[in-house]
C-alpha cells in the first residue's frame, strides 16, 4: 500500500508523451494578439508544431521560421533573424510582438538572440519602422532542456516580464490558466463573472475556436493584448491554476512588483474548484454567490448518479501535462476510483517537492506509481509484460494505440486530442468541467461494457 | 517574362521569380519559376526540414524497423502520428517511434554512450524486431556524435541486428527534399547488396518511390502480381528492411515519385545496371500506359492488357459518373512535390477539372517543368508558397476545391474553399483504378457538400431560402445536367467498400504466371 514516485528506468524514449520546449513557447505565442513568433532554427521545428496545433484545434495558426539552413548552422544564423523580423513587419502590418524563440540548433551554435534584438532595436526598428510599435522578445527554449511544459512556462514568464509595468492598481486579478482549451477559458470566465471579479486572463484563447464567416479569411488567434500584459504588474494578485504552466510568471510578478501569487490547485473536480473559489474570495473579498452554490449542486447531483455505482475501484492510468494529470488523479480519487499509474512526461525536479504529489505519497491507501520522465512504453510495457490491469485511461491522442491494441477504454483529455471531434470546446475545469469529465468517463465505460458484453445489461435500469 | 508578383509579396521582390502564369503560347523557356532555393526567413513558408524529409517521408514507411532519432525528443514526437502510411504488420512503424531524448548534459559531454544504451533498450523492448534506422537531427549533427561508429559497435556485439544510419539534420538544404536525397544515397551505399534476394519469379521489380498512403502500395501490388511479377521490395511504403537490402536483385526499377526517390533508381542503374522505368499509378490512362510499359519490358504485354481491360470495364463507368459532374470545376493543385505533375494533366483529362494553380513546397524546377508542361494556359504556378500568397491566390482564383495539406486546408476552410488532403488523402487509396474513382468521389463530395453550400450564405444580408429542409450532393451536381446525362445508365457512383484494401491484400495468385512461357526469352 504505497505511492511510489520514481524516474523511468530507461535512458531513451519509446513513444514520447511530450514534445520539446520550443513547441510550448509557440503555443504561448499564439495566445497574444498581433503576435507572430519567429522560431530560430530548422523549418521542421515550426512546420510540425503548426501541424500539431492544427490537428488539435482544426484551425491554422501563424508562426514563422527563421529557416536556418546549412550555411547558418556553420557560420551563425543571426542574419536570418534580422531578415525574418523585417519580412514579418513588412508583410504583416498589424504585428506588434515578435518573440524570437530559440531551438536546440541555434542554442548549440550559440546564436545570441538577445544581442540581435538589441541590434534590431537600435538599427532596423529605428531606421525603417520609427513610428511603429514593435516588441522583439528573445525566448530561450533549447529543446534539450525541459519539455513543452517548461517551454510554455518560460515563454509566459518572458512575455509578462517584458511588458509588466507598475502603474495605478487596476483592481483585477491575474489568472494564469496554463495550457488549456477554449472550453476551459469559457468555464473559468463564467466563474469569474458569477463572482463579479475582473480578471486579466492569460491567455484569452477562446478565439482559437474561430468561425467560418461570410467575409472569409478569418485567422484564428488569441486575444490577450499588450495592455493586459502590462497591467499584470497592477493586479490584486495572481492565481496560477497550473503550477508548471504559468508559475514562473506569477513568481516573477510577486518578486518584482509585490503582486501576491496563489499557485494551484488546478480546479479539476469539485474539491479543487471549491479551493479556486475560496482563493478568489480571499484575494478579492468577493463572496461566492448563490448561483455557484446551485451550479455546484448540479455537479454534485450528476456525480452522485455515477460514483459508487460505476466508478468505485476502477483502475485508471493518467498521462499528460503534469497539472492536468495530478488534477485528474485527485478528482478520480474523489470519485472512488483508483488512479494506479500517473505518467509525467518530463524530468522537472519540482515534482518531488510538489505538495500534491507529497500528499498522494502520504495518503494513498493502495498501490500507485508516479513515473517521472515517463514515456508511453512505461504504460504499454506494464500492460503487455507486467500484468497491469486497467479499467480506464485518461490522456491525449498520442497514446491512442495503447487503448486500441489492448482494448482499454480511454477518454481523450489534454493536448493534443486529434482523434476525437471537438474536445477543445469542452471544459475540464470548474463545476462544468467536473460534470463533463465524469459523464464522459461514464459514457466511455458504458460503451466499453457494451462492446465487450461486460455486464452491459446493468444499464437497463439506472 | 510572365512572372507573377503577389500584392502581399511586393516587399520581398525576390519572390517574384517564384511564381509564373502560363500565358498563351508560352512554354517552359519563358514560364518557369525559380525553385529549391533558400527559404526567405519570416515568410511563413510551408516547408519542413531535411530530417523530416528523410525520416518522416522515406524512412518511417519501412515497416519492420525501429526508427530511432538521435536528438531531443521534439523531432520524434512532432513527426509521429501525422501520416497515413499503413503496413501489413499491424502498423508497427506508425505506432512506435523512438528518441534518444538528448539532454543538456549530452550536448555538453557528447551523447554516443547514451545512444548505445538507447539502441540496446529499444531492441530489448521489441525482441521480434531486429532492424533499426538511426536518424541524425540538428542537435546530434552539431555536437558531432559519430552515429555510424556506435551503430557498428552494436552490430558487432549483437550480430543478429542490423542498423542503418541516416545523417540528415534538419538544416541540410532548403526543405525536406535534401533529406530525400540523403536517405536514398545512404541506403544504396550502405545497405543495398548486403542481403541476397529470394527470387520467386522470372519477372522481378523494385517498386520505388511508393509510400503506401492509405494502401496505395497494396492496390498496385495486385496488378503486378496478376502479371506474375515479383515485387522484390517497395521503397519504402509497407517495405521490409531486408527486402530493400536485396534491391540489386531486380530486373527493373519501377519508379513512382521521382521527386523523392529517383536518386536511388539512378544509382541502381549505375551500380547494378538495373533500368529505371517511370510509371504513374494515378489515373486510368497513365496507369494503363504504365502497366503496358512494364508488360512490354518483360514481354508480357497481353497480361497487362487483360488487367487494363478488366479494371477499366469494372471502374470506368464510375469514373465517368463523377467526370460528368466535375467538368469545369476549378482546382488549386497544391501538394508537396511530385503530385503536381502526377495529377495536373490527368485530373483535367479524366475528371474534367480545370487546374487553375499548381504549387510545390519542396519540389525542384524539374517538377515545375513537368507540372507546367501539363497545365492549361492561365495556370498560376508557385514555388515555395507562403501563407499570404496562398490566401491571395485563392481569393483571386476562386477555386472550387483545393488539394493540399491538413493545416493549409484549415486556411482554405476559412475562405470557404473545400479542401482534400493531397498528402494523406481523405478516403484513399487514390492509386489504381479503384483508387482513382475514390479520389473522384472525394472531390465530388467536397465540392457538392451541402454544408459547404450553406457556408456561402450570409444570413444577415442574403435572402434565406426557406423551401428546403435538406439538400443532397446530387441536388446541386445534377441541377445543370441534361436529363440524358443525369440518368445515363452506363454510369454509376462508386460501389466499393469503405476500406477496399483488405480485399486486395487477401487475394491469391496462380504460381504459373511467375514462369516465363516456354519459348519466351
Amino acid at each position: 500500500m504505497s505511492c511510489e514516485l520514481k524516474n523511468k528506468d530507461r535512458v531513451g524514449v519509446i513513444n514520447p508523451i511530450f514534445t520539446c520546449q520550443p513547441a510550448g513557447a509557440q503555443f504561448a505565442s499564439i495566445g497574444i494578439k498581433d503576435t507572430i513568433g519567429l522560431v530560430h532554427g530548422g523549418q521542421g521545428c515550426v512546420m510540425f508544431v503548426r501541424l500539431l496545433i492544427s490537428q488539435h484545434f482544426k484551425e491554422s495558426f501563424e508562426i514563422a521560421s527563421s529557416s536556418v539552413h546549412e550555411d547558418g548552422a556553420v557560420f551563425g544564423a543571426l542574419n536570418r533573424v534580422e531578415e525574418g523580423v523585417d519580412v514579418l513587419l513588412m508583410r504583416y502590418p498589424d504585428v506588434k510582438i515578435i518573440p524570437i524563440i530559440s531551438t536546440c540548433s541555434t542554442e548549440i551554435i550559440g546564436d545570441d538572440i538577445d544581442g540581435v534584438v538589441i541590434k534590431l532595436n537600435e538599427g532596423l526598428l529605428k531606421e525603417k519602422y520609427p513610428d511603429r510599435e514593435v516588441h522583439l522578445i528573445p525566448i530561450h527554449t533549447p529543446s534539450f532542456v525541459g519539455s513543452m511544459i517548461s517551454g510554455y512556462d518560460v515563454a509566459v514568464k518572458d512575455f509578462v516580464s517584458y511588458f509588466a509595468k507598475k502603474d495605478q492598481p487596476n483592481r483585477k486579478i491575474n489568472l494564469f490558466t496554463g495550457w488549456v482549451n477554449p472550453g476551459d477559458v469559457t468555464a473559468l470566465k463564467h466563474l469569474l463573472a458569477e463572482m463579479q471579479i475582473d480578471a486579466t486572463v492569460l491567455f484569452e484563447i477562446e478565439s482559437f475556436d474561430s468561425p467560418v464567416m461570410p467575409d472569409g479569411n478569418h485567422v484564428s488567434h488569441g486575444n490577450t493584448t499588450i495592455e493586459d500584459l502590462t497591467g499584470t504588474a497592477n493586479a490584486f494578485g495572481s492565481i496560477v491554476l497550473n503550477r508548471y504552466e504559468g508559475g514562473k510568471a506569477a513568481k516573477f510578478l510577486e518578486k518584482k512588483f509585490d503582486i501576491p501569487a496563489l499557485i494551484g490547485p488546478t480546479p479539476i473536480g469539485i474539491r479543487n474548484t471549491d479551493t479556486f473559489l475560496q482563493n478568489l474570495k480571499t484575494m478579492t473579498g468577493k463572496p461566492i454567490p448563490e448561483s455557484l452554490v446551485r451550479e455546484r449542486g448540479l455537479a454534485i447531483d450528476a456525480l452522485t448518479d455515477l460514483s459508487h455505482m460505476f466508478f468505485a475501484d476502477k483502475r485508471v492510468a493518467i498521462y499528460g501535462n503534469p497539472d492536468l494529470v495530478i488534477g485528474l488523479a485527485e478528482f478520480c480519487l474523489d470519485l472512488e476510483m483508483k488512479p494506479v499509474l500517473l505518467l509525467l512526461g518530463d524530468d522537472n525536479p519540482g515534482y518531488k517537492e510538489d505538495p500534491r504529489i507529497k500528499a498522494l505519497q502520504e495518503k494513498v491507501d493502495y498501490d500507485m506509481q508516479i513515473i517521472m520522465n515517463a514515456d508511453f512504453w512505461d504504460l504499454e510495457n506494464r500492460i503487455k509484460n507486467e500484468g497491469l490491469e486497467l479499467d480506464l485511461i485518461l490522456g491525449h491522442s498520442k497514446g491512442r494505440f495503447i487503448s486500441i491494441d489492448y482494448d482499454i477504454p480511454m477518454l481523450r483529455v489534454g493536448f493534443p486530442t486529434y482523434d476525437r471531434a471537438g474536445m477543445h470546446r469542452y471544459p475540464v475545469v470548474g463545476y462544468a468541467g467536473a460534470i463533463w469529465l465524469a459523464e464522459q468517463m461514464a459514457n466511455t465505460l458504458f460503451a466499453d461494457m457494451e462492446h465487450k458484453k461486460n455486464k452491459e445489461w446493468l444499464l437497463n435500469v439506472w | 517574362m510572365p512572372h507573377h508578383e503577389f500584392e502581399c509579396s511586393t516587399t520581398i521582390p525576390e519572390r517574384k521569380k517564384h511564381a509564373v502564369i502560363k500565358g498563351a503560347g508560352e512554354d517552359l523557356t519563358s514560364a518557369l519559376p525559380e525553385g529549391y532555393l533558400n527559404t526567405i526567413p519570416g515568410s511563413i513558408s510551408e516547408r519542413g526540414c531535411a530530417y523530416c524529409g528523410a525520416k518522416h517521408v522515406i524512412g518511417t514507411p519501412m515497416k519492420d524497423v525501429i526508427h530511432l532519432s538521435h536528438g531531443p525528443v521534439g523531432c520524434t514526437y512532432d513527426t509521429w502520428q501525422t501520416k497515413r502510411y499503413i503496413s501489413d504488420n499491424e502498423n508497427f512503424q506508425l505506432k512506435y517511434t523512438f528518441a534518444t531524448d538528448m539532454k543538456e548534459k549530452n550536448i555538453v559531454f557528447g551523447a554516443e554512450k547514451m545512444l548505445k544504451q538507447n539502441i540496446i533498450e529499444a531492441f530489448k523492448a521489441f525482441p521480434q524486431i531486429k532492424r533499426m534506422t538511426l536518424y541524425q537531427t540538428c542537435a546530434s549533427a552539431l555536437i558531432g556524435d559519430d552515429i555510424g561508429a556506435v551503430a557498428q559497435e552494436v552490430m558487432e556485439e549483437m550480430p543478429e541486428v542490423d542498423i542503418f544510419v541516416c545523417n540528415s539534420p534538419g538544416f541540410k538544404g532548403p526543405s525536406q527534399s535534401g533529406g530525400h536525397h540523403t536517405i536514398n544515397i545512404a541506403w544504396i551505399k550502405d545497405k543495398v547488396g548486403t542481403v541476397e534476394p529470394k527470387i520467386t519469379s522470372d519477372y522481378v521489380i523494385n517498386y520505388v518511390g511508393e509510400y503506401n498512403i492509405q494502401g496505395d502500395e497494396e492496390i498496385m501490388h495486385d496488378y503486378f502480381k496478376r502479371m506474375g511479377i515479383q515485387v522484390l521490395s517497395t521503397f519504402t511504403g509497407n517495405g521490409s528492411y531486408d527486402d530493400l537490402r536485396a534491391m540489386h536483385g531486380a530486373h527493373l526499377n519501377v519508379l513512382e515519385c521521382a521527386r523523392s526517390a529517383e536518386y536511388i533508381c539512378n544509382e541502381l542503374r549505375v551500380r547494378y545496371g538495373i533500368p529505371r522505368l517511370d510509371i504513374d499509378g494515378f489515373g486510368f490512362e497513365p496507369l494503363s500506359d504504365s502497366l503496358r510499359k512494364v508488360g512490354l519490358f518483360f514481354g508480357i504485354e497481353e497480361r497487362a492488357q487483360k488487367i487494363i481491360d478488366e479494371e477499366t470495364a469494372r471502374w470506368k463507368p464510375e469514373l465517368e459518373w463523377y467526370k460528368e459532374r466535375l467538368k469545369g470545376k476549378k482546382v488549386c493543385l497544391w501538394p508537396g512535390g511530385s503530385k503536381l505533375w502526377h495529377w495536373a494533366h490527368v485530373i483535367h483529362e479524366e475528371m474534367g477539372l480545370d487546374v487553375v494553380s499548381v504549387y510545390t513546397k519542396f519540389g525542384h524546377q524539374q517538377d515545375m517543368e513537368k507540372g507546367i508542361a501539363r497545365c492549361e494556359e492561365g495556370t498560376l504556378a508557385i514555388d515555395d508558397p507562403n501563407e499570404l500568397e496562398s490566401v491571395e491566390a485563392m481569393l483571386r482564383l476562386k477555386p472550387d476545391v483545393i488539394f493540399t495539406g491538413k493545416r493549409p486546408g484549415e486556411v482554405a476552410k476559412k475562405i470557404r474553399v473545400p479542401y482534400l488532403n493531397a498528402h494523406a488523402y481523405h478516403n484513399g487509396p487514390y492509386k489504381g483504378y479503384e483508387g482513382w474513382v475514390r479520389f473522384a468521389r472525394d472531390i465530388y463530395n467536397a465540392i457538392y457538400s451541402p454544408i459547404h453550400q450553406l457556408s456561402l450564405l450570409d444570413i444577415s444580408k442574403d435572402e434565406i431560402p426557406t423551401d428546403k429542409g435538406f439538400a443532397t450532393q446530387m441536388m446541386f451536381s445534377d441541377a445543370a445536367l441534361s436529363e440524358e446525362a443525369a440518368s445515363a445508365s452506363t454510369q454509376r457512383q462508386y460501389t466499393g467498400k469503405y476500406d477496399c484494401v483488405p480485399d486486395y491484400m487477401n487475394k491469391t495468385y496462380p504460381d504459373e504466371l511467375k514462369k516465363k512461357p516456354v519459348g519466351a526469352h
